[in-house]
């Protein structure tokens, strides 16, 4: 399997809605072969972030970069991207199988290198997916999940990103995404980014972990840092009283 | 229940659902949606108050009333009602989920819906005719005053709200299983046919029951009211049991085969967006329902052309239909091009150059679409009624011109079609869409015409071909194109998408 060495940074990024700021972040590098959690909040950021990371919202101000290239400028870093964020990314009038041939196709995938990859998915898929004879439209939220999880990393991408992958899925297929995505990472250094409200399926994979709030970088964590696990459920909690005082 | 509280949840419900109005999705995105529905309503209005104006001064043969023809023949209103009211007109059944678990009694529930269902702005909109038209046939005879006119308003409007509730209690059995549309089919074609072979006595019967309301029977208003009360509570029994059928609806899940179309192989990443664009109208039913549209349409003209006389020795007419053969599927499917692919935009874009692929599988689609005209064509250019070069000019004309104007709409079109979308839920189309796919059909028409008159049918169609050729070639530069002036609109164009899904 090819190996990878993407990095990710983002300078001097900036995203209003309104009067509201949705992402304010000064400067944010990734490094290659780094498993990213970005944690927070609903409304923290963390999909602003990673849609304008994408291309698929400008910023007021500031640029990204994946690899050597600025996101915005051109369409060279999408052939080693892989990324699932809704179901927007869903062709949902296609059935899985169709869908996953398509995304093949259009990464020169072959017939035999798809089967290969979707082999690897099997204990995620568990079953449920392929061969249901179901539109992707009419399958559950969870394995709509699977179906963009596995589009993301069908064609052995440098950089996953993921938006809440273990939402809508079961504690198996929680697990099995996790073993999925730190294999992948140990097999081919690629680099991940991933957002969680799960803190402690975040801790477990990632190596590092980034606190937003507001749209802003709050704290930077290593995973060698002693009280990790402590201090964000000590954040957390903190904010849970902090709301709830009269 | 007071009767203070009933009337303030009256009142509350009916704010609602006015919001509910107001709020439309389809409003709330596009202003000019907005006005252009207002103007469509006020073209109608204007249309029916004409007609009502020109049948009450038309219609005098001396012995028959021109109310009493109309009266006559009310049944037709009330079908052309019926069949309006389903883009408009929803079922208690599934207006009520929202209420179902709040604190208020069904019935009271059910008897507002119903309620409102009677005294809805749109059981008015014939008055646009019948107003004008009761004006001049019965207000200005010497023998009725302005009491028989209101009275026969009044006679008008309860028939209208009798056709509401009726309308009411078939899409409620129509939702439930489509084969019910067929009753009320067979019902008016029923009425229609007895009509013409049983004499006259529906017309008779119509006829007095509005001559009554005209000189003030009360009989008349009460057989009426009679039947609007039945249909009342036999809706109000059917909502309540619907209701149930509503809240409990599982969408059918249609098992699909995976099909793999290989044929399309060969054309690398080309095909594979081929296969999206037949997959969609095979499995979309507001895409299907488009590209039959525009079959139909592209079939009836050229049926209309090819088997009939009706535009022979007719230059504009020809020209007209020669014109529409050709363009028709391409004006009725691409004025809403990337709205399908608005549901999927955030995948197509986080894959490099997919939206230029997803274009040229567009336009090699609507190309291969042409056979149909062309084939169409065999007929009249044996018969002598088009030169071949009238065809071969709308030919390459529309893939050479039509179809890269209405390609341009790739770069404005920021709206999600609903794949799926219910009847209720009508067209969304933009002021660009209106003004792209006016000038996409009458310019062509116009030009053919022109060169037609100035020059000959030959050299029209030969010049038309020139032009279209060149357009046709050059096509992997004007799509490369409208794919860069989508990128540089994409932002905007992503955020139109997300925010009507």
């Amino acid at each position: 399997m090819k190996t990878w060495q993407v990095s990710v940074q983002l300078d001097n990024v900036k995203k209003t809605f309104g009067e509201t700021v949705a992402l304010s972040i000064d400067s944010l590098h990734i490094n290659e072969g780094e498993i990213l959690g970005l944690v927070g909040n609903n409304g923290a950021g963390k999909t602003t972030m990673f849609r304008v990371l994408l291309d698929l919202l400008k910023p007021d101000y500031g640029e990204c970069r994946i690899g050597d290239f600025v996101t915005s400028r051109c369409e060279d870093w999408k052939s080693y991207t892989g990324s699932y964020i809704d179901n927007g990314f869903l062709i949902d009038y296609l059935t899985p199988e169709e869908y996953f041939s398509f995304i093949a196709k259009v990464n020169r995938l072959s017939k035999d290198e798809l089967d290969d990859r979707l082999r690897q998915f099997g204990d995620l898929m568990n079953g449920e997916v392929m061969g249901q004879n179901k539109l992707i439209r009419n399958l559950s939220a969870g394995n709509k999940q699977k179906v963009g999880i596995i589009s993301a990393m069908l064609h052995n991408p440098g950089l996953i990103i993921l938006d809440e992958p273990f939402n809508f899925l079961d504690p198996s297929s929680q697990l099995a995404t996790k073993y999925i995505l730190e294999d992948y990472n140990k097999k081919t250094g690629a680099t991940i980014v991933v957002s969680s409200h799960n803190l402690s399926h975040t801790i477990d994979i990632c190596s590092r972990v980034t606190l937003l709030e507001h749209g802003v970088i709050i704290k930077d964590y290593s995973k060698d840092y002693e009280n990790l696990n402590t201090e964000l459920s000590e954040y957390f909690e903190r904010g849970l009283h902090h709301e709830t005082q009269p | 229940m007071t009767s203070k509280e009933v009337w303030s949840l009256f009142r509350l419900i009916n704010k609602n659902k006015n919001l509910a109005a107001k709020r439309h999705p389809m409003f709330e995105k596009n202003r000019a949606m907005k006005v252009f529905t207002y103007i469509f309503i006020a073209f109608w209005a204007c249309y029916l108050i004409f007609f009502g104006f020109l049948f009450a001064n038309v219609i005098e043969d001396g012995k028959t009333e021109p109310y009493d023809v109309i009266n006559g023949g009310l049944i037709i209103f009330l079908m052309i009602d019926f069949v309006t009211r389903f883009g408009m007109q929803e079922t208690p059944a599934q207006e009520i989920r929202p209420y179902k678990l709040l604190p208020i009694p069904e019935d009271f529930l059910h008897n507002v819906f119903l309620l409102r269902i009677g005294l809805c702005g749109y059981n008015f909109f014939w008055f646009f005719f019948f107003v004008p038209f009761g004006f001049v046939s019965v207000a200005m005879l010497p023998c009725y005053t302005l009491l028989n006119f209101l009275g026969y308003m009044l006679g008008i409007w309860l028939m209208f709200v009798l056709n509401a509730y009726w309308y009411l209690f078939w899409r409620t059995l129509i939702n439930h299983h489509t084969a019910y549309w067929l009753i009320p089919i067979a019902v008016y074609a029923a009425m229609v046919f007895l009509g013409m072979m049983e004499g006259e006595w529906l017309m008779d019967f119509s006829r007095n029951l509005m001559r009554g309301c005209i000189n003030g029977n009360v009989l008349s208003y009460l057989a009426i009211l009679a039947l609007i009360a039945i249909c009342f509570f036999v809706n109000r029994c059917f909502q309540k049991r619907f209701v149930y059928y509503e809240i409990a609806r599982v969408e059918k899940i249609l098992k699909v085969k995976s099909s793999e179309m290989s044929f399309l192989n060969r054309f690398g990443e080309v095909g594979e967006y081929l296969k999206l664009e037949l997959k969609s109208i095979r499995r979309n039913a507001v895409v299907r329902k488009q590209f039959i549209t525009g079959i139909i349409c592209t079939v009836m003209l050229c049926s209309l052309f090819a088997f009939t006389d009706a535009y022979d020795n007719q230059p504009f007419m020809r020209s007209f239909v020669c014109v529409y053969c050709f363009s028709a599927l391409g004006v009725i499917t691409l004025t809403s091009v990337m709205g399908a692919e608005g549901n999927y935009i955030d995948g197509l874009m986080s894959r490099k150059e997919s939206v230029l692929s997803l274009l040229k599988a567009k336009y090699y689609f609507n190309c291969m679409m042409m056979i149909l005209p062309i084939l169409f064509c065999i007929m009249p250019l044996a018969e002598g009624k088009m030169t071949i070069y009238e065809a071969l000019g709308c030919f390459f004309f529309s893939m050479g011109v039509i179809f890269p104007f209405l390609f341009q709409l790739a770069v404005y079109n920021d709206t999600t079609v609903h794949l799926n979308e219910k009847m209720t839920r009508g067209g969304k189309s933009t002021k660009a869409q209106i003004i792209v796919s006016l000038v996409a059909l009458f310019f062509p028409m116009g030009l053919m015409y022109i060169l037609m008159i100035v020059l000959d049918a030959m050299m029209a169609g030969i010049i038309m071909a020139a032009i279209g050729l060149v357009g046709t070639i050059a096509h992997p530069l004007w799509l490369k194109n409208i794919y860069k002036r989508f990128m540089n609109r994409r932002y905007e164009n992503m955020a139109g998408f997300r925010a009507t899904r």
